[in-house]
């Protein structure tokens, strides 16, 4: 007959069973976790991360990461942009190490994707940080995808100056990062309106190029990287305290410094809808000197994470290749010329980037001191302490900053010229435009003639 | 004598599709004496194998109780003192006749060479110990599998169609080597199909069909009711009727008449008669009942409309 | 325990004499031969690209063996009845199937070695001859050679209840998923959208199933320049959890084996 299962049987299958259900809990998974797993701890959009394709199991992911990547290397050469996110996001995801791939496909998705006028398209910028986001976590000891991300802030994006601050300090923790690209720590401070802290990042890095200098003083990098240094410092501590930035810390009146009073620059503007999608942007702007871009934006009134002049840029995780395609996004630069700007911005030749589907816009104007140059800081300082805008001054939707902002409003049937629209030429402006052919600000002699190559 | 294999009811069943329930072997009751050469016959299908594999506790039965050697089957100390011989070489046909030995050797702590080829010595093959089991005959697959029936020198030996498709000089060194282990004082259970072969051997034997033993006993008690055949000439028929002679048959034939009459009757006093008539005797021939005769007799009288067996194959 | 001895070294050579397994032996050590040269087609480095295959070709060649040599050894037994002999011997069931695991772990031990030696005489050559790094190296192998004990341990488990081609696909698709499944869990775990049922379950499963990814330890060896603190210590855990798994499912296959009509 058959015997009943012996009991120390049952007792060693017990014990086994338990045993490694505790090491399997207890232990093992979350050290696998931290220094075994191959990282996809995200899912992409739609569905279960792609690691669950077989031949990520069998260890020949990097070698076909690798030919892939090649590949894609063709279709740049074409211009077949369309063709290379998806061997982006495969590529990284099978080599999550390559950072190669990363920086050239953040670069790709923030910069490549273009309307017919060389604007980007923004609505990828969220995935581009995504995917810098995530070769940083993929490859930490590294500097370069903590560079990369920083510099996607500091110069793509051009807001939000304490992210390039946070991502160019991660980066610097790195040991392998370049000393040439230090410096751009220093300059992330000041538009971060950190001034101390960008000077105290040139005097580390001035110290360290000194002591490389004298160590080795045959190799000319050295020697020239302590010049640079040295020149950068006594410009910044020399503008420091000529825009007054000492003694407003220290409480003193700013009397006799530049940035006081605060010059008021007058902004208005008129929007007229030519044709459809085709707006004509004209305005005022009292600054005189060259160098002024005044942000303009135009999107949809619900746009999805909208933010006053632009969008939580850092709003996705997720490396999605499929942005809101049914929301319009567009954002361009008004050169300010003769106190004055006009410009005709093109939409109609990209209705993929525009698609104008809803029913509401919004065009919105901003300028932030940060950002200006430097002989415009001059006057403006460090933080717009010289700045001022009688109407349209905002010290609300950049914290703690003074900057310019308004709005406008159009709607659907006015950007497509449709209904009732057809015939009437919409036209929106702001309360203080004056319609005027000559010079606004009526002194002609101050007119600077300049070849533009822009209209 | 003790028993050296005893089952009481033994039954093995199993669920077929189509019949239900189906009692491969049914209620079995077998007796089998130690030192003796025990014959287990049937035909294809009838339950042998099954009751070997149970005895063997390869498989278990679904009711009964059954007894090897004094101790519930499945003992495994039994199991020391056994041997099985199966009805095709089960074994691995890579192996070389003194390894296949060495290995079953290693099952039971044996690990004398010595032992190994005096066994292959007895079976007659110390010649082919290195040649694998693949490139053996099957005479010579069937003698190594006694040779490792020997190994652990066994009180009982279970041996499934040791003769089956084998040559005639095979089928006399098997016999013979059979006829020594009962010398030997072991006791031989064979279950075959060779009836002719376990006439020659066997004491007793038992008759299983449909999974019931129809039949058991010694043989001489089994076969008797021989017959004689006794052709006279020159008598009248009325004579031989005037004899009375049980259960004889008459019959015409050219020469005369055959009398076919048991054994049992007196033979002399049937001689004597005819003579007495001025008969010719023509030849008296005595037709010994057959196991054959037996088996046949037994398989094949079965109820009308009785369904066929449904078991695993090499039931 | 010498039945059990005798039967696993019978199961050795068995296992030894089986071509299929050597045509798989030597079509992954052929693989592991040309790697170096498939290195050139990608743009990585070359050690990387190197390393990934080599160690991915050991794992892949080691997991196919595994499989085909256990499904096929107790139904095969039992077809070619090589097991009414034996256990018509006094074996107890449990040493049979216990000889024969542990006879197929030895064979898949000895087709792991010989494609180790290759891996490691190819870096050796590859790096000019310099030992460094190498013992680092033979980390994954020996790991694989213990998820692979585990492997077999499952399809030795099912073969003792299903047949051989439905094992084929279950003890594989259970290498699959034990795989896969931590790195799932993972996913799962850290995102903020599943529902605390579905962590639930899926933390019960990850306990539950044989987590053969426990033993996928070639990323850092692959990319160096990682700090791992104690490696041993994991490498030890692994190998402790996989012995109590595989006492778990020999233990099942006993009870199972036991009752099983052969």
């Amino acid at each position: 007959m058959i015997r009943k299962p012996s009991t120390l049987l049952l007792a060693i299958g017990a014990i086994c069973f338990l045993g490694q259900a505790a090491l399997q809990r207890g232990v093992i998974f979350d050290k696998w976790k931290k220094d075994y797993s191959p990282g996809r701890g995200q899912m992409v959009a739609g569905g279960l991360s792609p690691d669950q394709m077989l031949f990520a199991l069998t260890g020949f992911r990097e070698m076909v990461a690798g030919i892939l990547w090649v590949r894609a290397d063709s279709f740049f050469d074409t211009g077949n942009y369309d063709a290379i996110l998806p061997i982006i996001r495969l590529v990284t995801i099978l080599d999550p190490k390559q950072i190669d791939v990363y920086a050239t496909g953040m670069w790709h998705i923030g910069y490549n994707f273009t309307d017919e006028e060389q604007r980007s398209d923004r609505r990828y910028i969220p995935s581009a940080l995504a995917l810098g986001k995530e070769g940083a976590r993929q490859n930490p000891n590294t500097y370069e995808m903590f560079f990369e991300t920083g510099w996607m802030w500091y110069h793509k994006i051009d807001d939000d100056y304490g992210q390039a601050v946070k991502w160019f300090n991660e980066a610097q923790k790195r040991e392998d990062m370049l000393v040439a690209r230090k410096n751009l720590l220093s300059n992330a401070y000041e538009r971060n309106g950190q001034v101390p802290e960008g000077i105290e990042t040139l005097y580390t890095l001035y110290e360290s190029a000194a002591e490389t200098a004298e160590a080795d003083k045959q190799a000319f990098g050295n020697k020239q990287n302590k010049e640079t240094l040295e020149n950068k410092l006594d410009t910044a501590i020399v503008r420091m305290i000529q825009r007054g930035f000492i003694a407003e810390k220290e409480g003193r009146p700013l009397v006799g410094y530049d940035v006081y009073p605060p010059f008021d620059v007058n902004f208005s503007a008129k929007v007229t809808v030519i044709d459809p999608r085709v707006l004509k942007v004209e305005g005022s702007y009292g600054v005189l000197p060259v160098g002024t871009r005044i942000r303009i934006v135009l999107k949809d009134v619900d746009f999805p994470n909208s933010v006053p002049a632009g969008m939580e840029w850092d709003s996705s995780n997720d490396v999605n290749l499929d942005p809101p395609k049914k929301s319009t996004f567009m954002q361009d630069q008004l050169f300010i010329r003769n106190r004055k700007f006009n410009r005709k911005i093109d939409m109609s030749k990209d209705p993929t980037m525009y698609p104008f589907t809803g029913q509401d816009y919004l065009v919105e104007f901003y300028y932030n001191p940060r950002s200006a140059p430097p002989h415009i800081q001059d006057k403006f300082g460090f933080n717009g302490e010289g700045f001022t805008d009688k109407n349209f001054l905002n010290t609300e939707v950049r914290e703690g900053q003074r900057v310019l902002y308004t709005t406008l409003k159009l709607t659907r049937d006015q950007i497509l010229r449709r209904g009732e629209w057809k015939d009437k030429v919409p036209v929106v402006k702001t309360s203080n435009f004056v319609e005027t052919g000559r010079n606004y600000f009526g002194d002609d002699s101050l007119t600077i003639d300049l070849p533009s190559l822009r209209n | 004598m003790a028993a050296a294999i005893e089952t009481k009811k033994l039954t093995k069943s199993y669920k077929s599709r189509i019949h239900g329930r189906v009692n491969v072997v049914e209620n079995l009751d077998l007796h089998v004496e130690e030192g003796e050469i025990f014959g287990f016959l049937g035909p294809n299908g009838a339950g042998k194998t099954t009751t070997i594999k149970m005895l063997l506790s390869i498989i278990y039965p679904t009711s009964g109780e059954g007894y090897v050697l004094g101790k519930e089957i499945g003992d495994m100390d039994v199991h020391k003192i056994i041997s099985y011989v199966p009805e095709r070489p089960y074994y691995y046909e890579y192996m070389t006749g003194l390894e296949l030995l060495r290995f079953y050797g290693s099952l039971f702590g044996i690990t004398d060479q010595a032992k190994f080829e005096s066994l292959l010595t007895k079976v007659n093959l110390h010649r082919d110990m290195s040649k694998t089991i693949s490139q053996y005959s099957k005479g010579m697959q069937q003698r190594i599998g006694l040779a490792q029936s020997l190994l652990n020198d066994p009180k009982l030996l279970f041996l499934d169609e040791p003769t089956g498709g084998l040559d005639p000089i095979a089928h006399r060194e098997i016999r013979d080597l059979i006829l020594s282990f009962r010398d030997e004082g072991r006791t031989v259970f064979i279950s075959s199909h060779e009836l002719s072969e376990v006439e020659l051997i066997c004491d007793r034997v038992a008759i299983i069909n449909r999974g019931r033993i129809e039949q058991q006993g010694k043989l001489t008690e089994l076969l008797r009711g021989g017959r004689v055949e006794i052709t006279v000439r020159g008598v009248q028929p009325e004579l031989l009727h005037g004899m009375k002679l049980r259960d004889t048959n008459v019959r015409n034939l050219p020469v005369g008449y055959l009398l076919d009459m048991p054994e049992e009757e007196d033979i002399n006093a049937v001689v004597d008669g005819v003579r007495a008539h001025r008969g010719e005797i023509v030849s008296i021939v005595p037709r010994k009942k057959r196991l054959e005769d037996l088996f046949v007799e037994t398989v094949t009288s079965q109820p009308a409309g009785s369904a066929p067996l449904e078991g695993p194959i090499g039931v | 325990m010498r039945s059990i001895i005798s039967i696993a070294t019978t199961t050795v050579g068995e296992a030894i004499r089986r071509k299929v397994l050597l045509i798989i032996l030597l079509v992954g050590i052929l693989f592991l031969v040309v790697a170096p040269g498939l290195g050139v087609l990608s743009a990585r480095s070359e050690t990387t690209v190197l390393r990934g295959m080599m160690l991915g070709i050991i794992q892949l060649t080691s997991a196919v063996i595994a499989i085909v040599l256990t499904v096929y050894m107790i139904p095969n037994e039992i077809e070619r009845r090589t097991i009414y002999t034996i256990l018509s011997k006094p074996v107890q069931r449990w040493q049979f199937l216990l000889g024969k695991y542990l006879g197929a772990v030895l064979a898949l031990g000895l087709m792991m070695l010989l494609m180790t030696a290759v891996l490691v005489f190819t870096f050796w050559l590859q790096q000019d001859r310099q030992v460094s790094g190498i013992a680092d190296l033979i980390a994954a192998p020996l790991m694989y050679f213990v998820q692979m004990s585990l492997l077999a341990a499952v399809a030795i488990f099912f073969s003792t209840f299903v047949a051989p081609l439905v094992n084929f696909f279950l003890t594989g698709g259970m290498y699959l998923l034990g795989s896969l499944f931590n790195p799932f869990f993972q996913t799962l775990q850290e995102s903020q959208g599943t529902p605390p049922v579905a962590k639930l379950f899926a933390q019960f499963v990850n306990t539950i199933l044989p987590n053969f990814a426990n033993y996928n330890i070639q990323n850092p060896i692959i990319n160096p320049g990682q700090q791992i603190q104690n490696p041993q210590a994991y490498y030890m855990q692994a190998t402790i959890y996989g012995v109590f798994y595989i006492g778990t499912l020999l233990v099942l296959g006993i009870l199972i084996f036991d009752r099983r009509e052969v």
